[in-house]
């Protein structure tokens, strides 16, 4: 290095040291590196040079660039670094302020229930059937074995439009409709979920539109041993692992037997609590084996087919489920209801599902 | 039907406990629904003989008594105004209790001590509307000789738990005491002892004739005749049978035939034969708006579906449902007619029903009585009246029609019924089980032969076998399995059902919590929001509300948010779907849409503390039902045509949804003064026809290559008429434009300053896009002028 050079880089080494800004930087890096700075005025010198000296002169002036060069760099990126720190702390927020709210809404629980059923029994090769919820007499009684003159036709328990047509009972109708669309040929599996409405007063237990959920199978060999196996399966999916089924004979006119299903109490696991009304047991299920004139009035042999099936009223899992009290919360609509049904469920804890 | 354990015993012998009695009957399908227990609470009750009674001297209406109760004559202060001396009563002695947990104490009554209570039935446990007329109103005496300080409970034949089934339809068989015996015999073992039916007839021969005018009304009828009756209060065993039975004893007659009727479920009528005034019965249909005056003093109008029993003249009772008051029982009667008959059970429970008078005799009619015990009934009755109403019987019994004794038989096999069970049963087990059952069985070859009593006529086919079998053998023990299917099919949701569900998802999302409201409504609900102006009523509604279905979902989803705005949620965003109803005419199936609708009211995604969020407006309601059509790949076919025609929506603010064309649906403001009147301010809804919207299949996603060369925008803002849509605009761009112009989109919207009245300021903004090269400035250029021109042309102004 040259003396000049040496003086040179002395005297920037000095007023490095003062910078306190970029810009203050940049105008230094002007000022020596710059297209009249100094360190390129060191290369006009080199015109002045013999041939044989320029190389090492030109290495040299490099040198002291490249130092330059570097050391303000440095400190531009110290500099930059120092104002984005400055700049971050004056962006600091309050995470604590509530985020910009994206709503959500809740599910029905009924919905949710019906959901629940249909994939379970979906897992198990049934399809999910819908019909009308304005029926025929026929369909809705008289193809279900209950013929004109039954005691359950009564008019004032229905919802009648005419004297042929009504607001379905049941989901029954379904089925009825399902099995004379298949002809007479099995396998059929089928899960119906719908409203259904009764000429009840509304209370709180009682309402004159509710939903159910009937369940039907009907091919060659199916047995009530078929049936106890399905519900003890889906009442240990639905209800909890350690749940346990049990059948009571009943009474229904499109099966033969019937039996009413109890499931070992979710609540208090079977040792007596308020929702089981001290018996351990949650009365749930409707079911039996298809009656014979049922299959045959679809156009079933009913000596080559035979069948099984259940019904449940969703609205009634949903009030034991949630512990709702009031079955009229379901059809009011109140938000502060509804919106307690947003969040997903799990099964909790194995075995305590509820 | 009430059993009373204590009775139920007299027909067979029971060795197990009253709880397990009623868990074992529950579990072979007659639920048992309670238990009285007439003993629960009880103590310190005995007989005691009340040897003499004087004034309270301090009390008008309080008495002194002296009651034996056993082992020491106890003074007893008594308000009840019947109590008498020389009579035997229930008292309850200090420390002892009555149900309900009432304690009595040792206590003094106005200065005289009283050693315990003498009980009225009531205090007893005894419904009021039970109690016999002569103890309503004070103590209970008993009418024999009893010995004091016995356990009074076991005296009163009150020792004693009655079970209360509540039968399912089928199991008429269970409506008395007999059958509940067979039950209790099936399920326990033990034989059934029947009541004493031995008749001691006189040599006079009955005098009354029957004839059945319509044998497919009244198919068979049959009576007796007794004469020289003492009417008097039935013996204290049967009135309290009857009180735990839920009957109130009369006398000693009208108790006869109400006990009989509970004995073998065959209700019986008894005539006061001098009243009948004739010496035959004729039973018949009644005349259309024939009177009659039935024993409870009211006048009834009978229709032509009724049967009555008559004298051949006039009637004399309602057939199956009530007697007449011309021919009732009273305490001046001495010569009975005893009626014991088969009715037609559908016109016995018309009858009933139409005139609301339901009874134990409809009840049972209603089911059809078992031909079996309707002559043992009848002889029943006889036998009774002889012992307990000093009664004798004349020779024979007088009867019309055909009584089918007949057993039937029903042919099944061991296979068929461990088929339809999965059971593995031997056959000797199944007959076993039969023979339990009170039916005949037998084996011949592989086949089974059931013969089955018509106390059991519910019992038809093979399949009502098999039940027979399950439900004795036990359902617990019938074995789990899973079908075997005969072809394996998967189960899936349909395509409607999978996109229904993920609506539901997505609504939800957007922040829509989802409502399911009631398919009726009122008549003035239909044709709201809708262009369906009739609706599908019922025959008989429960109320205006709930009269006629639905044609539109809205006007529910608007009757939610009044209710929820009214307490406090002024922000609601809700969504329905279901099926509205489109009538066919009242006697037509109607044509069900399933349709889906929201509402939105409030402010939405609110955020309060920056004061930002989305009002309910058109176009907050619009981004969601875009966003419905997008998730369902259906966006580019959609269009949103002004529409004013609705009554119930901003004329100015509201829109029919078209895809391809076709109407789909509507969106739009309520209408302020429809707001107004349903406590709402800015509201906007939409339904759409998911039916229709689910015809059309859009099949699988195709992926497209995405773009080598990139695209070119252009901005044109463009002055035009107030009038004029950017749907106009967008349209008249795209017919313009190469299939190079791949968007256009609205990014401004202005009026006021600078733009002339009227008129508003539009800027869109265009991209262009040659998948297959680079376009360079000309290229847009030459794409581009069309589509000003086009404008041009319409005579909007280019700025």
């Amino acid at each position: 290095m040259t003396d000049t050079m040496s003086t040179l880089y002395k005297e920037f080494e000095e007023q490095l040291k003062s910078v306190s800004s970029r810009q203050e930087l940049t105008q230094l890096k002007v000022e020596y590196l710059g297209k009249k700075g100094h360190v390129t005025g060191l290369m006009k010198e080199m015109k002045n040079l013999s041939n044989e000296e320029k190389p090492a002169y030109g290495q040299k002036v490099n040198e002291l660039r490249t130092s330059i060069e570097s050391e303000i760099d440095e400190l531009e990126a110290e500099l930059k670094a120092e104002a984005l720190n400055e700049k971050l702390a004056n962006e600091t927020i309050d995470v604590t302020l509530p985020g910009r709210s994206t709503e959500i809404g809740g599910a029905h629980p009924i919905t949710r229930i019906i959901d629940d059923i249909e994939d379970f029994f979906i897992g198990l090769g049934y399809e999910i059937k819908e019909g009308y919820e304005v029926e025929q007499d026929y369909y809705n009684f008289e193809a279900l074995n209950l013929p004109k003159a039954h005691p359950a036709r009564d008019m004032q328990d229905s919802f009648y439009i005419s004297e042929d047509i009504l607001l379905r009972t049941h989901t029954s109708p379904v089925q009825a409709r399902t099995l004379e669309a298949s002809n007479g040929v099995g396998p059929v599996k089928i899960i119906c979920p719908g409203k259904v409405y009764r000429r009840d007063s509304d209370d709180a237990t009682h309402s004159h539109q509710f939903t159910q959920i009937e369940g039907l199978v009907v091919d060659k060999n199916i047995h009530l041993s078929d049936l106890k196996g399905t519900l003890e399966l889906f009442a240990k999916e639905m209800f909890g692992e350690d749940r346990e089924v049990r059948l009571r004979p009943s009474y229904f006119p499109f099966t033969e037997p019937s039996v009413e299903v109890d499931i070992s109490c979710f609540k208090c696991k079977g040792s007596g609590c308020n929702v089981c009304k001290k018996t351990g047991w949650i009365e749930i299920l409707g079911a039996g084996m298809v009656h014979p004139n049922v299959l045959e009035m679809a156009g079933f042999d009913s000596k080559e087919y035979s069948g099984f099936a259940f019904g449940m009223g969703p609205d009634r899992v949903a009030m034991l489920k949630y512990g709702i009290e009031d079955i009229r919360h379901l059809y009011t609509n109140d938000l502060r209801f509804i919106d307690q049904f947003i969040p997903t469920e799990d099964g909790g804890q194995k075995d305590e599902s509820i | 039907m009430r059993v009373s354990r204590e009775w139920l015993e007299t027909f067979i012998d029971i060795n197990v406990s009253t709880d397990e009695l009623s868990e074992t009957i529950t579990r072979g399908g007659i639920e048992v629904d309670s238990i009285d227990d007439y003993t629960l609470d009880v103590n310190n009750l005995v007989v005691g003989y009340v040897k003499s009674v004087e004034p309270h001297p301090e009390a008008d209406r309080l008495n002194l008594c002296q009651v034996d109760v056993g082992e020491e004559t106890v003074q007893i202060v008594c308000g009840a105004p019947n109590v008498k001396e020389d009579s035997y009563v229930a008292a309850v002695l200090p420390g002892g209790r009555l149900p309900g947990g009432v304690k009595i104490k040792r206590a003094k009554l106005r200065g005289e001590k009283s050693e315990g209570m003498i009980c009225s039935l009531q205090e007893l446990g005894i419904k009021e509307e039970f109690v016999p007329e002569e103890y309503k109103h004070g103590i209970f005496m008993f009418n024999t000789k009893q010995t004091p300080g016995e356990d009074a409970l076991k005296a009163l034949y009150l020792s004693d738990q009655v079970l209360d089934f509540d039968l399912t339809p089928n199991r008429k068989d269970a409506l008395s005491m007999i059958g509940a015996a067979y039950e209790t015999s099936a399920l326990f073992g033990g034989e059934v002892k029947a009541p004493n039916i031995s008749v001691n007839e006189a040599d006079e021969t009955v005098t009354t004739s029957v004839k059945n005018e319509d044998s497919s009304a009244v198919p068979f009828y049959a009576l007796r005749e007794v004469k020289d009756i003492v009417i008097q209060p039935a013996p204290l065993w049967m009135q309290v049978r009857l009180i735990k039975a839920g009957i109130r004893p009369i006398n000693n007659v009208v108790d006869i035939s109400n006990y009989v009727l509970l004995e073998f479920g065959q209700p019986l009528h008894m005539f006061d034969k001098n009243r009948i005034q004739a010496d035959e019965i004729v039973t018949r249909r009644a005349e259309e708006n024939e009177k009659f005056t039935t024993l409870d003093g009211k006048e009834r109008v009978l229709s032509a579906e009724d049967i009555v029993i008559t004298n051949g003249e006039y009637p004399i009772a309602l057939a199956g449902v009530m007697g007449g008051l011309n021919t009732e029982v009273t305490d001046q009667t001495t010569n009975v007619v005893i009626e014991s008959a088969l009715f037609d059970p559908v016109r016995v429970r018309k009858t009933s029903s139409r005139l609301n008078l339901r009874s134990e005799a409809s009840q049972r009619f209603e089911k059809g009585p078992s031909h079996e015990f309707v002559l043992a009934a009848l002889n029943r009755a006889a036998y009774l009246l002889e012992k307990y109403a000093s009664a004798t019987t004349l020779n024979g019994i007088s009867s019309d029609g055909v009584l089918n004794l007949e057993n039937s038989v029903i042919t099944t096999s061991s296979d068929f019924i461990n088929n339809r069970l999965g059971t593995d049963l031997p056959s000797s087990e199944i007959l076993n089980t039969l023979e339990r059952l009170g039916l005949g069985a037998k084996k011949t070859g592989d086949m089974i032969e059931v013969i089955v009593p018509s106390r059991r006529d519910d019992l038809k086919i093979p399949e009502d076998i098999s039940e027979e079998v399950a439900r004795i053998y036990g359902y617990d023990n019938v074995p789990s399995s899973l079908p075997k299917y005969s072809e394996i099919t998967p189960g899936r949701l349909t395509d409607e059902q999978a996109k229904t569900r993920v609506i539901k998802r997505q609504l939800n999302a957007h922040g829509l919590s989802e409502a399911i409201n009631y398919a009726l409504t009122s008549e003035d609900r239909i044709g709201e929001f809708t262009q369906i102006k009739e609706g599908l009523k019922l025959l008989m509604p429960m109320s205006e509300d709930r009269s006629i279905l639905r044609t539109s979902l809205i006007p529910h989803l608007v009757d939610n948010a009044t209710y929820n705005v009214n307490r406090q949620q002024k922000n609601v965003a809700i969504f329905e779907i279901g099926n509205i109803f489109v009538t066919n005419g009242q006697d037509k199936l109607p044509d069900e849409v399933l349709k889906i609708a929201g509402l939105m009211t409030g402010v939405h995604h609110q955020t309060q503390w920056e004061k930002s969020g989305q009002a309910s407006d058109f176009y907050t309601l619009k981004g969601i039902v875009e966003a419905i059509f997008e998730k369902l790949n259906l966006s580019n076919r959609v269009n949103y045509h002004s529409a004013s025609h609705f009554d119930e929506l901003h004329p100015g603010r509201s829109a029919e949804i078209t895809l391809d064309n076709k109407v789909v649906g509507l969106i739009g403001e309520l209408h302020p003064t429809y707001g107004e009147a349903h406590d709402l301010g800015q509201t906007v809804v939409f339904e759409l026809n998911l039916e229709e919207i689910f015809s059309y299949k859009t099949g699988n996603i195709l992926y497209e290559f995405l773009p080598k060369y990139p695209s070119i925008s252009r901005d044109i803002a463009l002055e035009v008429e107030d009038s004029v849509s950017v749907q106009t605009i967008i349209d008249t761009m795209k017919s313009n434009a190469s299939k190079h112009l791949i968007d256009v989109y609205p990014f401004d919207v202005y009026q006021g300053e600078h733009i002339e009245e009227g008129k508003k300021s539009i800027a869109l903004h265009l991209t262009y896009l040659d998948r297959e090269q680079t376009l360079t400035d000309k290229d847009v250029e030459a794409l581009h002028q069309p589509v000003i021109d086009a404008l041009v042309d319409k005579g909007y102004t280019i700025r």
